[in-house]
Order: structure tokens, then C-alpha cells, then sequence
């Protein structure tokens, strides 16, 4: 399974290094709609970094508050997150953008630990050293963006949303440091939802930039769309299982919120699955998520608080049973397109990534909860690229796009039908006439 | 047509008066009815022991890892410091006469000292000292005078009962409260019941002598505490926990959640689901370090609320029932 995962990644990453590459069939894509085009994988890739960007950075603020142990890793794991953005970045605008592009960005990771610092030492003018660094930040990387991309994403626009990106991470913080975990926590979803509208404009820009290194496929289409959201919606579960995981065996303070907010996803996931195969598979797909999914997740936390290995294999058997209800249901709602085989193992080569990340965590070996925590965060966008590929070809009408061209047709050969209003009231007003005329010379014969 | 009607009518009425005079009615309309009666106090009795903390139903993890099962009803009271009472001491009314032992007369009431100075102690119940309702009983009068607990009813809360045994071990008690009850109609489980307090409950007669029945219309009732367990407990009641219900509970598809109460003390939560919304039946117990949800497949077709269930036994109010949107 490992093997397959690292194929997945490596693979993705290849998409996104050589787009033109790995996709050189020409014309095909137009043909049917798919969410596999070169355009689609830069968005997931630009999905999977910055989300999981979003996702380090809270948590390691809080941990950092927290003086928790595991703080430094995440940190660590914060800074690798930038640095495997630059390959991209290099891949599309070259080394020394990509140079620069890392400067900005890893020195923004800075300014993450002085905010917690502020906060600990109660230290107002530190506060605001921090957020003023976090404001020429906004300013310095959405000019580099806006130039990067010859002003397909504007700099006002990038300025504005890495702004409200900034705001959502330390809105999570302070509502998470003042108890108030309720909003700490919508706080967190929304700013986690926010690093795809993100990629999603700053995708569209570099394709609508360089059409031909993405073969004139676009970031935004419905299929790239579905795919989008299968990302953030599977991406978001497993980084809510794990910290839910994590509470839940600290009996940390939050740890109802964090149910809170899973259950939230869970929502969300069942609209989407509603508005893809309606109420009654939807309700169906809610039941097998939470039951043996959720569930048991938190009956493996309570197993290990409680040392009780019986339970532990229960739990895990449940997951099992999760794993192959889930895949058989996605077997039969896609008609097959995604083999009920293929994600039954996919399923459970992410709750084996769910409770490898839980069982490092307890051993106290950070290192390897961060690893896996990463590698199965990534397995999740693998996730949203199959399922909607699967979903995308069983059903092409739903997805397929009006097929678009850039530029409104020249049909005109000269400048005789410059006013063609006036050449049709004209046109009509010579019927009307001359159907008068007919008339009244029928009625003289 | 009006003959029809009229007799109608009085052919009603005549059965009526038919079953009232056989006594068919009574089985419905009299709430005193002795088989009723006891079937009721039986399920009382079955849903009081349904409801206290059965071994295993919730799991503790204390901070140091360790576990363990919860087993209140034969863990928590304490039977090591009662004893058997042979004297009472009422300071406070210059009372202090020798205490005999009584059992359950014939006719199912507890028993009474036969002579009115001494006062009895309800020997099949809890020992004065242990935990639970130590009871005793004394008369208030004769039919010429006063008698031991005459002047029971001028105790007031603070004061203190004291009861010795053979060997001259002393327990002194607190007075609690007073209350007085009709004949009738006294709350036996409140007064000999179980209860994680150290309790001893005194009873005499009260209120006006009912001739025709050879009694008094009321029962006094003065429910002491152990003064040493008091001292012990005092700070906890009032400090380290108030007893309260759970919030946000809410129906997520086939998950019942609510929020952990975060006090110390807590053993768990009982979720309780109800078809029509008003007879609620429990379904779950969930232990304090669990996470805070109960899976129901068919969620969405009851009404559900969550309690807090404390170290102690104590369940706190309903939460606010909740259902799915």
C-alpha cells in the first residue's frame, strides 16, 4: 500500500513539474470532460500545499501556546511544506522566481512563532511588530504574485485574499487562546476553505497566463471544480481526525469542537455526495461515514486511554468494515468507474495513515507523526482525483463545459453590416412596405 | 324518539350505579389501591437501581494512566464506622435515653419501641455511621403525656444528635432539615432508601391525633449527617462541583454530540431517546474521556437528551432535548 502511495505522490508530482508532459494527448481532453487535465493538477497540487500550509500553521501555533512537545516538529514540517512549493513555483516561472518565491514565503513562516510569543509574554508591542510583518508580507507576495503572473492575478485581488488568509490564521489562534474554541473552530474551516479559493484563483491565473505549457486546458471547469472539493473535503477530514485524535487522547479542553467541527465536514461531504447521487444515497453515505468511520476513530482513542487491546482490534476491525462499505457503495454509485476494489484499498491505506499518525503521536515519536500526518494529507488529494474522475465519467454531461473559445468569431468580411440594426429595421421596414404594397395591388387588380 | 333517548340515558346510568356498587370502578379510580400501590414502589425500586452506577458502566482514566472500572454501589459506601446504637443523646432537648432495636411489623410498617422512652432503631437498615439512612423512630406522646420525641419538632438545623454504642463509640450527627409528611403519603426511599450521604433520620408523630385511625395525621421526619463526613464534604459540595447537564447537544446525521461538562467529578453521560418526546428511555452510556457522541442509525427519529453522571452516583437534570433539524 506504502508503495502505491509513494507512486501517487511521485506521480503528482511529476503532473505538476512537467504538466506538458504528462499529459500530451492532443485534442482528447476536449473530447470528453475529465478532471485529470494539466490545468486540474496544478490546481490540486496548488490545493494540497497551501491548504496543508493553513493546517501546519495553526496547529503549531497552538501547540507552540500549548509549550506542547510536539510544537518544534510541527514547525519543521511548516517550513518543508514551503520549501516543496518552490519546485513548482521553479517548474512554472523558473529558478530564480522560484528563489525568490521561497525567500518570501519561508520568511512568513517567521512571523508565525512571534505571534505566539506576543501572546505568551502578554506583549502588545510585539503583537503588532508581528502583524505589521505580516502586512508587508501581503504586500511583498502579492506584488511578486501579480508580476509572476503579468497580472492575470492582480495584486490588489492577491493582496486582498492573502490578507484575509493572515487574518483567518491568527483569528483561529486568539479564539483558540481566549477558550472561545467555538469560533476558533469555524474560524479554522473557513480559512481552511479559503486556501482553495486561493488555488483556485492563483491556478486559473498561471493557465490563462500560459495557455500552451497547460494545453489549453482550463483550472476551472465543473470537473475540476468536483475535484477541488473532494480535495478539500477529504483533506479536511483527515486533518480534523487527526488533531480530533490528538485531543481526544489528551482530553484536551477542545476536543468537543473539534468533534464539532468533523461533524461539519461530514456535513458538507454528505451535500456534495446529495447534490452528485441525491438524498437517499447521501443519507445512506452519512450513515457509513460516521458509524464504523468516525466512530471508531474515537473508539480507538478511548482504547488506548483505556489500554484495552481488545477493544483497539474492535475499533480497528470497524474501520476495516468502513473501508469495504464505503468501497462498495463508491463502486456502485460510480457504475463501476471507480472499481469497488481499488477504493476499499485507498480507504484503508488512509485509515492505516490515520492510525499510524494516532500511534507515533502516543509513542511520543513526533518525527514520524508529522511524516505520516504529511504523507497522508497528500494521499488525500489522490483521493479527490480519483473519486471525481470516476464521478466525471460516468456522468459527462454534468461536467462537460461549454466549449469556449477566447475571442468572438470574425464573420464579418468588410464594413457593410457595420450597424446591422439599421440594416434589419430597414429589411423590415421594406417588407412591411412592400407586403403593403402587394396589398393594395391585389386589392386595384 | 325522546323515550329512546331517555332511556338510553338511564340504562347508562343504571350501569353506572351497577359497577359502583360492585366495586368495578375501584381498580381505576382509587389511588391507594394496595396492588398498585406496591407495583409502583417496585418499579421505583427498579429504576432506582437502574439508575445508580452499575460496575463497568462507566470506565475512569485518572491522570497518572491508571484505570478503573467504577463500581459504585459496592465500592463508594461505607460500612466501616457504624455501629450499633444502644444510647441517644440530644443535647439540645435534654434527651438521652437508651435506643432499642426494631424491625418490619406484619403489616409492613417499621416497628416502635413498645415503651415511649426508648427510642428504635430500624435494625434491617443501614448502621448509624455507615453510608445510607440510619433510622430511627420514637414516640411523641401517650395518651398521658409526652413522650421522647415529644419535643422533636424545636430541633433546628445545626443541632447535634449524638448516638453511642455498647463499647461507648460516639457518632455525633448533624441536624439537616425537618419535614413533615401525611400519614400516608411519606417518602419511604427519600427516608430509608439509598443515598451516598451518612445519614440518620429520626421520625415521630406529628400534627393532629386521628381518633378514628388510633394515629397521628403526620410524621416528622429529621434527617441528620454524620458531622465528621460533613467536614469532609462540605468544601467538595460546594467548591468542586455544581451538578450540571450537559449543553449543546445536537443530532449530526446518526450521531447524538454534546459538550463535556468540565468540572472535576464527572464519570460520564447517559443519553436518553424518547419516540413521542415525553417518555424518555435510556440507550447509552458514554464514560468521561470518551469522545462525546452516541451512534444511532435511525437518529432522525427520536428526541434525545444527555446527564451528567457524577463520581458520586448524583445524575444531574435532562439536558434540553434535542432532535434533528
Amino acid at each position: 500500500m506504502k508503495t502505491l502511495k509513494k507512486a501517487v505522490v511521485m506521480f503528482m508530482a511529476i503532473m505538476l513539474l512537467i504538466p506538458s508532459l504528462a499529459m500530451a494527448h492532443e485534442g482528447e481532453t476536449h473530447d470528453k470532460p475529465t478532471s485529470k487535465t494539466p490545468a486540474a493538477d496544478l490546481r490540486a497540487g496548488l490545493d494540497q500545499l497551501l491548504s496543508e500550509h493553513f493546517v501546519l500553521a495553526t496547529t503549531a501555533m497552538i501547540k507552540d501556546y500549548n509549550d506542547a512537545e510536539d510544537a518544534d516538529e510541527v514547525y519543521k514540517k511548516l517550513d518543508q511544506n514551503a520549501k516543496d512549493m518552490t519546485p513548482v513555483i521553479a517548474s512554472i516561472y523558473g529558478e530564480e522566481a522560484a528563489a525568490k518565491f521561497e525567500d518570501i514565503f519561508l520568511g512568513h513562516n517567521d512571523y508565525t512563532p512571534d505571534f505566539v510569543e506576543a501572546k505568551v509574554n502578554n506583549d502588545k508591542e510585539a503583537r503588532q511588530a508581528a502583524e505589521a510583518e505580516v502586512d508587508e508580507f501581503v504586500n511583498q507576495f502579492s506584488s511578486f504574485l501579480a508580476k509572476a503572473t503579468e497580472g492575470n492575478l492582480p495584486q490588489e485581488k492577491a493582496a486582498k485574499v492573502l490578507a484575509a488568509h493572515e487574518q483567518d490564521v491568527i483569528n483561529v489562534f486568539d479564539y483558540y487562546v481566549a477558550g472561545e474554541y467555538k469560533k476558533a473552530y469555524e474560524a479554522f474551516r473557513e480559512g481552511f476553505d479559503r486556501m482553495f479559493t486561493i488555488s483556485k484563483a492563483l491556478s486559473s491565473a498561471i493557465v490563462t497566463q500560459m495557455p500552451e505549457k497547460f494545453e489549453g486546458t482550463k483550472a476551472v471547469t465543473p470537473a475540476a471544480d468536483l475535484r477541488s472539493q473532494l480535495n478539500s473535503l477529504a483533506a479536511e477530514h483527515f486533518a480534523l481526525a487527526v488533531l480530533g485524535m490528538q485531543k481526544g487522547y489528551n482530553q484536551a479542553e477542545d476536543y468537543d469542537f473539534v468533534t464539532w467541527a468533523e461533524n461539519m465536514n461530514t456535513q458538507d461531504f454528505t451535500k456534495a455526495i446529495e447534490s452528485i447521487y441525491g438524498a437517499e444515497a447521501a443519507s445512506q453515505f452519512q450513515k457509513i461515514w460516521q458509524k464504523n468511520h468516525i466512530q471508531a476513530q474515537g473508539q480507538l482513542v478511548t482504547a488506548t486511554l483505556e489500554n484495552d487491546k481488545e477493544a483497539r482490534m474492535a475499533a480497528e476491525q470497524s474501520l476495516q468494515t468502513f473501508a469495504e462499505t464505503l468501497g462498495e457503495f463508491l463502486g456502485k454509485a460510480t457504475g463501476g468507474n471507480l472499481p469497488a476494489d481499488a477504493a476499499t484499498n485507498a480507504l484503508w491505506a488512509h485509515e492505516e495513515d490515520v492510525i499510524q499518525t494516532f500511534d507515533h503521536y502516543v509513542a511520543g515519536d513526533y518525527q514520524a507523526t508529522y511524516e505520516s500526518f504529511r504523507d497522508g494529507y497528500g494521499f488525500m488529494f489522490g483521493v479527490g482525483e480519483k473519486l471525481s474522475d470516476a464521478i466525471v465519467k460516468q456522468m459527462p454531461d454534468k461536467f462537460s463545459t461549454e466549449q469556449m473559445p477566447s475571442d468572438m468569431p470574425k464573420t464579418g468580411m468588410g464594413g457593410t453590416a457595420t450597424n446591422s440594426l439599421w440594416t434589419w429595421a430597414a429589411f423590415g421596414a421594406l417588407v412591411l412596405i412592400s407586403g403593403g404594397f402587394m396589398i393594395r395591388k391585389k386589392a386595384q387588380q | 324518539m325522546k323515550w329512546r333517548t331517555y332511556f338510553t340515558i338511564v340504562g347508562l346510568g343504571a350501569l353506572l350505579l351497577a359497577g359502583y356498587n360492585s366495586n368495578v370502578w375501584a381498580n381505576f379510580t382509587s389511588p391507594y389501591d394496595p396492588t398498585a400501590d406496591t407495583a409502583t414502589s417496585d418499579n421505583k425500586k427498579q429504576e432506582a437501581s437502574d439508575l445508580s452506577l452499575k460496575s463497568e458502566e462507566f470506565t475512569l482514566v485518572d491522570e497518572s494512566g491508571d484505570i478503573k472500572e467504577v463500581n459504585f454501589e459496592t465500592d463508594k459506601p461505607d460500612t466501616s464506622s457504624g455501629i450499633v446504637p444502644t444510647n441517644l443523646k440530644i443535647p439540645s432537648l435534654d434527651i438521652d435515653e437508651p435506643v432499642s432495636k426494631v424491625g418490619i411489623l406484619d403489616s409492613g410498617q417499621m416497628g416502635v419501641p413498645k415503651d415511649d422512652k426508648t427510642v428504635g432503631w430500624f435494625e434491617p437498615g443501614t448502621k448509624p455511621g455507615n453510608t445510607g439512612n440510619a433510622v430511627m423512630a420514637g414516640h411523641v406522646d401517650n395518651q398521658s403525656g409526652p413522650a421522647v420525641f415529644f419535643y422533636l419538632d424545636d430541633l433546628q438545623k445545626g443541632d447535634e444528635v449524638i448516638v453511642t454504642n455498647e463499647e461507648g463509640k460516639e457518632l455525633t450527627f448533624v441536624v439537616q432539615k425537618l419535614e413533615s409528611y401525611p400519614r400516608n403519603d411519606a417518602p419511604i426511599e427519600k427516608v430509608f432508601g439509598k443515598t451516598n450521604k451518612k445519614r440518620l433520620n429520626l421520625i415521630t408523630c406529628t400534627g393532629n391525633f386521628n381518633y378514628d385511625k388510633g394515629t397521628h395525621e403526620e410524621r416528622l421526619v429529621v434527617y441528620t449527617e454524620l458531622k465528621s463526613s460533613l467536614d469532609k464534604e462540605q468544601p467538595k459540595e460546594d467548591a468542586d462541583y455544581e451538578i450540571k447537564a450537559p449543553t449543546h447537544v445536537e443530532v449530526n446525521g446518526t450521531f447524538i454530540t454534546w459538550h463535556a461538562v468540565r468540572v472535576d467529578g464527572v464519570a460520564g453521560y447517559r443519553v436518553y431517546r424518547s419516540e413521542d418526546g415525553e417518555n424518555f428511555k435510556k440507550v447509552a452510556s458514554i464514560s468521561e474521556h470518551e469522545r462525546k457522541t452516541y451512534t444511532d442509525p435511525e437518529a432522525s427519529k427520536y428526541t434525545y437528551y444527555v446527564t451528567t453522571v457524577y463520581l458520586d452516583g448524583t445524575e444531574s437534570e435532562p439536558s434540553k432535548p434535542t432532535k434533528a433539524e
